[in-house]
């Protein structure tokens, strides 16, 4: 098994390389700050790393990847889909663990939050007879012969 | 080797079957060791309510056994399957830790599948022999919702009150009752009020990732601490390499291997195996002997065979209105419209579908990208602010659970290169989707985006199809005759008169509707025999 306390740690090129191809799949616009902005290269990409550090080669090799920003993450989707797709998923992954973040996209707090159902919730949410036209047509299972 | 004092019960795997049995034999007075390869789960540490819930599912808390790889897991080759197609979970609680807790049941006609569709094998059993059994085990598992389904026939109702459906499942319905389809409110194993030791649901809807209420009906939960109350000595660590025989070719116990390395033999009367569709095969494959070169019970040939795994779609709409999107996650509502065979559709048999929300922000992003049509458009750069925006909040999806008919040719064997980590053989997959399967997802998955459409959907797509559902059914299969079935009715080995399986590998078909439910009952019913018959039972000296 993976052990996550083995995965190295960035070093500060490496990460001001990870902020400039993370600003390039996720700028800011539309209420959201950019990926850097949500510091997915420091503290993000290291708890992420902590929890899926199975993609770590494929973070490594993204970095590598040649050309400036934009080049670089044309080279990746043309060249390396696989990395490509292990490189998006856990950076965005990073940056939806950022609070400002998930408050833009309308998530309270840092995880989800407890909401247990209210008295009377269930049936508020059946009212004006919801489930009266699925009553009136009646059973719709198929019946079993005796014999079988 | 060392040995343990014998057991009346010897239980294999301590997932929702095993429960099950263990729980009702132990209050019945019987002495029931139960080995478990896998450990406790400290629901402290489910990733449910912390900030890295939707990451950690992709390799610590995923389905899957060989992303996992933790020490419980025994690796699943599935180089010889169209794609990954199995999933489960290796530990107290079993599968149920990572379950959705939806709990539908099959409907009457799925027991006699051969007579009313010419498909297939009719069950030895009907569903009103077992409806006693899914109301006990309703009790059970903490199932909550509303009676009066017209899918089925008449019955008790769920024991705890339904969970809200909220604004996603009313949407939804809404968009059923334009088009005159089929819906109701989710059933689900999951307390909507306290419960025995399961807590009230507090709608994280991480459910899949474990629940870090103690609300959902996990057998780690509900069954074990009370089966240790009653007596049960439950040894973790625990893999089991082999079923024995005595002279006689009676079940007299298992070999297991410890966590360090160490063989050790555990004596009993009576052999229950409960290790779900791959892990029963497997082990049954392994304890090859003089009387079973073949493996233990499998006179018939048809130990690991006839596979079935429900593979899975979704559909999912984008919407301009903005929704709760609360747990859990389970289901909200749930519609049985194209369940029942219908042949003027070019297949046989059906599908369920449920409707869930995903909670959080990473999942919209997946469906962006994987989604059907929707996947090949431009997300990342420019377009992505304003997709994730329109996404969160505002994305409804059914989920359909395909049923696959038995066939020999998928099967469980023993891989004869890979090993786990003691050494015994790997399991292996072959299984291969039929054209009847291809056929039963593209419907329901049309049929399904129609129904996000009638629900005022401003674009619906294909999220994922032929995926993995952790439902693994049918690898020794229940019937009358010995021939052509490896346990009979009460799930006892046609072979060896005091072995049983109780999990999904006795599945003779393997419904359209998330399973566990059944196991569950099937092992309920098994288990009561089991009381019923202690003294005409033949045992291991």
């Amino acid at each position: 098994m993976n052990n996550p306390n083995k995965i190295k740690r960035l070093d500060n090129a490496q990460r001001e390389r990870l902020a400039n191809l993370a600003d390039e799949l996720m700028p800011a616009g539309a209420g959201l700050p950019s990926a850097s902005e949500a510091d997915v290269h420091q503290n993000w990409i290291d708890l992420a790393l902590d929890v899926v550090p199975m993609m770590a080669p494929a973070l490594q090799v993204a970095l590598e990847a040649p050309g400036e920003p934009a080049e670089a993450i044309e080279w990746l989707q043309r060249e390396q889909p696989d990395v490509f797709m292990a490189f998006s998923f856990i950076l965005s992954g990073a940056y939806f663990m950022h609070p400002r973040v998930r408050q833009a996209l309308g998530y309270q707090g840092l995880a989800v939050e407890e909401n247990p159902p209210l008295e009377g919730e269930a049936e508020y949410y059946l009212e004006d007879e919801l489930l009266e036209p699925v009553l009136a047509r009646g059973a719709i299972y198929r019946q079993v012969p005796e014999s079988s | 080797m060392a040995k343990h004092e014998k057991a009346e019960v010897l239980v294999v795997g301590a997932g929702a079957s095993g429960g099950v049995v263990a729980k009702h034999l132990s209050e019945h007075g019987f002495k029931v060791v139960v080995l478990e390869q896998g450990g406790w789960v400290n629901q402290g540490e489910l990733p449910g309510n912390h900030p890295e819930y939707e990451l950690a599912t992709a390799q610590k808390w995923s389905a899957d056994p060989n992303t996992r790889a933790s020490d419980a897991d025994y690796p699943v080759d599935q180089t010889d399957s169209q794609a990954p197609v199995v999933q489960m979970y290796n530990g107290v609680g079993g599968s149920t830790i990572m379950f959705a807790a939806v709990w539908p049941r099959p409907t009457p006609g799925d027991f006699h599948v051969r007579t009313l569709d010419g498909v297939a094998d009719d069950w030895p059993l009907t569903y009103q022999e077992l409806l006693p059994y899914y109301e006990a085990v309703d009790v059970e598992f903490g199932v909550s919702g509303l009676g009066g389904n017209p899918a089925y026939p008449p019955g008790a109702a769920p024991p705890l009150p339904p969970l809200p459906i909220g604004t996603t499942g009313r949407k939804l319905a809404e968009g059923m009752n334009k088009l005159g389809w089929h819906w109701w409110p989710g059933v689900n194993a999951i307390a909507s009020k306290a419960h025995g030791d399961q807590e009230q649901c507090e709608r994280f809807g991480t459910c899949v990732a474990g629940c870090p209420a103690g609300a959902k009906g996990s057998t780690d939960v509900t069954h074990w601490p009370a089966a240790i109350r009653s007596g049960v000595r439950l040894v973790t660590g625990a893999r089991v390499k082999e079923v024995t025989l005595d002279e006689q070719g009676l079940a007299n116990g298992a070999i297991y291997i410890d966590r360090d390395g160490n063989e050790q033999f555990q004596p009993a009367s009576i052999v229950v195996m409960a290790s779900n569709g791959v892990g029963t095969p497997r082990i049954l494959l392994m304890s090859q002997s003089q009387r079973f070169p073949d493996g233990l019970a499998n006179s018939s040939g048809l130990v690991g065979k006839r596979l079935m795994l429900h593979p899975c779609a979704t559909a999912a709409g984008i919407f301009d209105e903005e929704f709760d999107e609360l747990g859990p996650s389970g289901q909200k509502i749930g519609s049985m419209q194209f369940y029942e065979s219908d042949a003027s559709r070019g297949f046989l048999r059906g599908a369920y579908w449920t409707m869930y929300d995903g909670i959080g922000p990473h999942l919209h992003m997946l469906r962006h990208t994987l989604g059907e049509g929707i996947g090949s458009e431009p997300f990342w750069g420019a377009p992505f602010p304003a997709a994730m925006k329109a996404a969160a909040h505002h994305t409804l999806m059914w989920g359909i659970v395909a049923e696959d008919l038995p066939e020999e040719h998928n099967k469980v064997t023993l891989d004869p290169h890979k090993t786990d980590s003691d050494g015994l053989p790997a399991a292996k997959i072959t299984y291969t989707m039929s054209d009847n399967t291809h056929k039963l997802i593209d419907f329901h998955c049309q049929r399904a985006m129609e129904s996000l459409d009638a629900a005022g959907a401003k674009r619906s797509f294909v999220f994922l199809r032929d995926v993995p559902s952790g439902h693994l059914l049918g690898t020794a299969r229940m019937g009358n005759d010995p021939g052509s079935s490896v346990v009979d009715r009460w799930g006892r080995s046609h072979d060896v008169p005091n072995l049983y399986i109780v999990d999904g590998s006795v599945f003779v078909t393997g419904f359209g509707v998330n399973p566990t439910g059944s196991i569950a009952a099937i092992a309920k019913r098994i288990a009561t025999r089991l009381v019923d018959t202690a003294g005409d039972q033949k045992v291991s000296a």
